[in-house]
């Protein structure tokens, strides 16, 4: 170890191997001269040879021998040291033109250098290891963690068993009495981090996941905010889960605020129709008796009126709430028959007012749905309304039912004025109104936009088809009940209080089927 | 335990006539309160057998007031509480009301007429439940 942490001081590495073999060499010739001398002078003075000339080239021939085959032998024996010095050279990093030695030549696996060869090159990668990883990590991580604390960008780590082991201070993590930390976010109950990480844990190694408009606190409360969240997940890693929360408060703040005006505005809205809508009933009520015909028919004009009125509040409160994803409904197992029964006496005035027959058949035969009794009705009220608004004076609009598969769908038949092709195609958009309703037709294009939202929110469709001049058929399908009631069950959150029959009731949404 | 007495808190002057005409008519005995206020201590120092609370009150919110009145403890186990409101909360404020109270209704969509259907449905449950 300790040379190889000499390894990058410098001189270079690689000078030293030829530096060193000179310097051999040269003690090599120096010995070999001294040794020559020591031998030379004992043998001139002592007149063993003949002639000076023989004296000469004994030593000459001699010397040269000896030289030679010293040098051939420090050479072979340099060579080891040389291939360790040319591994070095090149695990150091510095250029060089020297080949470094490959472990598993035929020679080095013959003479038995090629373990150690192969040592030196697996010390080099252990030390590559820890400079990428261990030893960095610990100088830097307190500065990451710095750099963390500062971001306005939260960040939290999870391990395995779900409890934080990080979290920077932007995230909204509070600490209970007993010292665990616990994300303070305000999931929808369907769709909660815990069960994406349960989903995860049981299907996949790798996963990633975005929620948007998450709140760490409901309206009201103080330091609230809304984040968009980003999460990713790494089976087997220590921090298994890894969450991002940018907050968003900025953006959705305001379109809160908006909101909150749009129920304000509703509020005020809403009182006169209360007072307006109340009167008429306990009016209608007090003076059956003394009106003739036309007063009767004048007062139920009054009646459809502000009913439509109140709907129109509520389709626009609706449509605020879906488009900022705040539509909430709560799906309980009911029956179609029993939810018309609600809007039954409104929708029949309507169809009477202006001279429509109204034939609606649901069946109690019909499997139960599940369905948030509002919504639906809303759905059935702007459907009914919408044909006897398009049909004929004197039309017939038809309701009926039927149950395919998983589904129960409602069709509502008129024999009216029809759509072409372009206008049948915009018809769920927002606003959409097609030119000739414009002019002969009052009302918003809110209504079939929020009916789309509100069935497709229950897991269903909504379809049209309409043959111009001769009539429209608009159907919705909603989810039969015992088709989607497992996943209703496992959500109850048990308000039994609520008058109604409560089998649990629940937020939004298409995630119930399938 | 059949509803006898009713305490309507009620700021919208027609509208809270129009409940107490057709609650008296129906022959409830009630007492109407038009702010948060006089409604909480109206609620505190008499045993109705119903409320019927509005959200949005001068003074004094409905939400408070149900808070105070079954906030930590149930002040009044006997009483019956119909919140009726115009103002479309976040579902996450209304869920919270909807676990202390028996009834939570929109008064655009309801007539004096629904109301006391609803208020006798309430009566039903408690004769059944054998209060």
């Amino acid at each position: 170890m300790a040379t190889v942490k000499k390894i990058p001081i410098p001189p270079k590495v690689g000078e030293y191997w030829p530096r060193y073999r000179r310097r051999a060499l040269l003690i090599t010739v120096v010995v070999q001269l001294i040794a020559a001398i020591l031998i030379i002078f004992p043998l001139a003075n002592s007149g063993a040879v003949a002639s000076t000339g023989d004296l000469i080239l004994a030593i000459v021939t001699v010397l040269t021998a000896t030289m030679l085959l010293n040098i051939i032998l420090v050479m072979h024996l340099l060579v080891p040291l040389g291939d360790i010095s040319a591994a070095l050279t090149h695990i150091s990093g510095e250029p060089t033109i020297v080949k470094p030695p490959n472990p598993n030549d035929r020679h080095f696996e013959q003479d038995g250098f090629k373990p150690l060869l192969q040592l030196v090159y697996a010390v080099s990668s252990q030390r590559d290891n820890k400079q990428e990883g261990g030893e960095s990590d610990d100088t830097t991580s307190v500065n990451f963690e710095d750099i963390l604390s500062t971001l306005p960008v939260g960040f939290v780590a999870m391990n395995a068993d779900g409890k934080i082991i990080y979290a920077n201070k932007a995230a909204p993590v509070r600490v209970d009495s007993d010292g665990n930390s616990n994300l303070e976010l305000l999931f929808d109950q369907n769709d909660t981090l815990e069960k994406w990480v349960a989903e995860c844990n049981e299907r996949s190694v790798h996963g990633e996941k975005i929620w948007q408009r998450i709140a760490n606190k409901i309206p009201g409360e103080e330091d609230r905010k809304i984040y968009d969240i980003s999460a990713s997940y790494e089976k087997g890693k220590t921090a298994e889960v890894v969450l991002t929360l940018i907050d968003r408060s900025g953006t959705y703040q305001p379109e809160d605020d908006d909101l909150d005006f749009i129920a304000f505005a509703a509020h005020e809205l809403r009182g006169p129709i209360t007072v307006i809508r109340g009167y008429l009933d306990v009016l209608g009520e007090e003076l059956e008796a003394s009106l003739d015909e036309e007063q009767t028919e004048l007062l139920s004009r009054l009646v459809v009126s502000s009913n439509r009125l109140s709907g129109y509040i509520n389709n626009i409160l609706n449509a605020s709430r879906y488009d900022r994803r705040h539509l909430k409904l709560r799906l309980k197992e009911d029956s179609l028959a029993n939810i018309y029964d609600s809007i039954k006496d409104d929708m029949h005035l309507r169809a009477s007012s202006q001279r429509r027959l109204l034939s609606v058949d649901l069946p109690d035969t019909l499997p139960t749905i599940a369905a948030d009794a509002t919504g639906v009705s809303e759905v059935l009220g702007n459907f009914i309304d919408n044909a006897i608004k398009y049909s004929h004076d004197g039309g017939v609009v038809t309701v009926t039912a039927e149950a395919t598969d998983d589904f129960v769908t409602v069709l509502v038949e008129d024999k009216g004025i029809g759509m072409p092709d372009q206008v049948v195609r915009n018809l769920f958009h927002k606003f959409y109104r097609s030119h000739r309703s414009r002019e002969t037709v009052a009302g918003t294009g809110i209504g079939l936009y929020i009916c789309k939202a509100i069935v497709e929110s229950h897991g269903g469709t909504v379809g049209v088809r309409s043959t111009e001049g001769q009539g429209s058929v608009f159907t919705f399908s909603l989810p039969v009940y015992a088709s989607v009631a497992e996943k209703l069950k496992a959500n109850d959150n048990s308000n039994e209080k609520f008058i109604g029959k409560g089998e649990g009731w629940i937020k939004n949404h298409a995630m119930y089927r399938g | 335990m059949a509803i006898k007495t009713i305490l309507c808190i009620e700021d919208d002057r027609f509208i809270g006539e129009m409940y107490v005409r057709s609650l008296k008519k129906a022959g409830y005995d009630v007492d109407w309160m038009v702010d948060g206020n006089d409604g909480l201590v109206a609620a505190r120092n008499k045993p109705y057998d119903l409320i019927l609370l509005d959200i949005m009150l001068p003074e004094r919110r409905g939400s408070e007031i149900l808070q105070a009145l079954r906030g930590k403890e149930d002040l009044i186990p006997n009483t019956k509480i119909i919140v009726l409101t115009n103002f479309d909360q976040d579902e996450e404020s209304r869920v919270a009301m909807e676990h202390n109270v028996d009834a939570y209704l929109i008064k655009a969509e309801i007539t004096p007429k629904t109301l006391l259907k609803v208020v006798s449905a309430l009566d039903g449950k408690a004769a059944q439940s054998g209060q």
